[in-house]
């Protein structure tokens, strides 16, 4: 029964910190590091043994634990290949924009509803996420605080996340 | 609406703002917030589209940014991409082929006449005799019709000064006997004709001709 409640328990943290696990390690090795989901499968498994063996004795939050070990496994990673290859392995630009290519029709439908914004929230998106500007420079050019900046970013998010739904 | 102190800093995160001691700490606030961890999918996802297809989603922002902070030949070089260059060099060559119907089409008539001293342009008269030396004092000039409604005038020039004209409709004229006295054997005499149309306008010339009254041995 306690070994049953413990696997449930296992699954409920694989589903849970999976994603996260993924996110974390894609994000400082790059998605076109042909490593990165052996190291993801790595961690997993090595968290999932862990607290199998009753290291994790709930002195942190279970996110920080299994942080920690996520965060070492990857420092350990770029070690070994900074011996190997005399210098750490670079890491492919974050966000990459080739990473969602296989999802081409979520893409086309994000695409086309940004297309549907109004102007205002367009040229923030523009300035901001295409063209890479400061909050602050986005603030300048369009003579509104940053602040505002944020406000109209988070509400395009909102906005956008309305559309896809549809 | 739930709001997490964090929240603002997943823009910088993406983007690798954060310095290393910020980045640790959100980091590992993300491994602990579900909310921050899904806004950054979520953001992930519209940053990665943006890049990828900002250069459609965006054009309408693109080429209003670029009249902005553009310089003049910035501009000029922007406009001109190579797809404009085939459409232009498509516009010039259409331009290029009407001008050239409209040209042929409606091209003027030959200029009708500059005459100087010794040269004739334009229309001109075929003069049939005489135009060559001929034995007997020519009792008929004749030329060449240049059509309906057409009056000509014979100039007829003794050594270069003017011996006799007339006028008439015939595409030739008998000379009157008083002049063909005039003219003597041995004698180098010219000769033109020149047309005008029923308002006066002078539309054909022949060149002058000359012709000798042989001496009869």
């Amino acid at each position: 029964m306690s070994k049953k409640k413990q696997a449930i328990n296992l699954d409920e943290i694989y589903a849970k910190y999976g994603p996260v696990i993924r996110f974390r390690v894609r994000k400082s090795l790059g998605a076109s590091n042909p490593d990165w989901e052996d190291i993801v499968n790595e961690i997993i498994t090595n968290v999932i043994e862990k607290i199998n063996r009753k290291e994790f004795r709930g002195e942190s939050s279970i996110g920080t634990f299994i942080y920690t070990i996520t965060s070492r496994r990857i420092i350990d990673y770029i070690r070994q290949k900074s011996k190997i290859l005399k210098h750490a392995p670079e890491p492919a630009p974050f966000p990459d924009p080739h990473e969602h290519v296989e999802n081409k029709e979520r893409a086309e439908l994000i695409a086309g509803a940004i297309k549907t914004l109004k102007p205002k929230y367009r040229e923030v998106l523009y300035l901001y996420y295409y063209k890479g500007l400061s909050r602050e420079e986005v603030a300048e050019k369009l003579s509104i605080t940053p602040h505002r900046v944020s406000e109209r970013v988070n509400y395009s998010q909102k906005l956008l996340k309305k559309l896809v739904k549809k | 609406m739930k709001m997490c102190k964090y929240e603002h800093l997943i823009d910088d995160y993406l983007f690798d703002r954060l310095d290393d001691e910020k980045k640790k700490k959100f980091e590992e606030h993300y491994f602990n917030c579900h909310y921050c961890f899904e806004k950054m999918v979520e953001r992930e996802e519209l940053i990665s589209t943006i890049k990828l297809k900002g250069e459609t989603i965006f054009q309408d922002e693109y080429v209003a940014d670029m009249r902005k902070g553009a310089t003049w030949f910035e501009k000029i070089a922007s406009f001109f991409t190579p797809k404009r260059w085939a459409l232009i060099s498509v516009y010039a060559a259409v331009v290029l082929v009407v001008t050239c119907v409209l040209i042929s089409r409606f091209k003027p008539s030959p200029p009708q006449f500059f005459i100087s001293e010794d040269t004739v342009r334009g229309e001109s008269i075929t003069l049939i005799s005489p135009v060559i030396d001929i034995k007997t004092v020519p009792a008929k000039f004749e030329w060449k019709d240049s059509g309906k409604n057409v009056e000509y005038k014979i100039y007829i020039y003794d050594n270069g000064n003017k011996l006799w004209n007339a006028t008439t409709k015939d595409n030739f004229i008998f000379l009157p006997e008083r002049v063909r006295k005039r003219m003597t054997l041995g004698g180098k005499y010219s000769w033109e004709v020149k047309a005008f149309s029923p308002e006066g306008t002078l539309i054909a010339i022949s060149s002058k001709v000359q012709f000798k009254i042989a001496k009869i041995e």
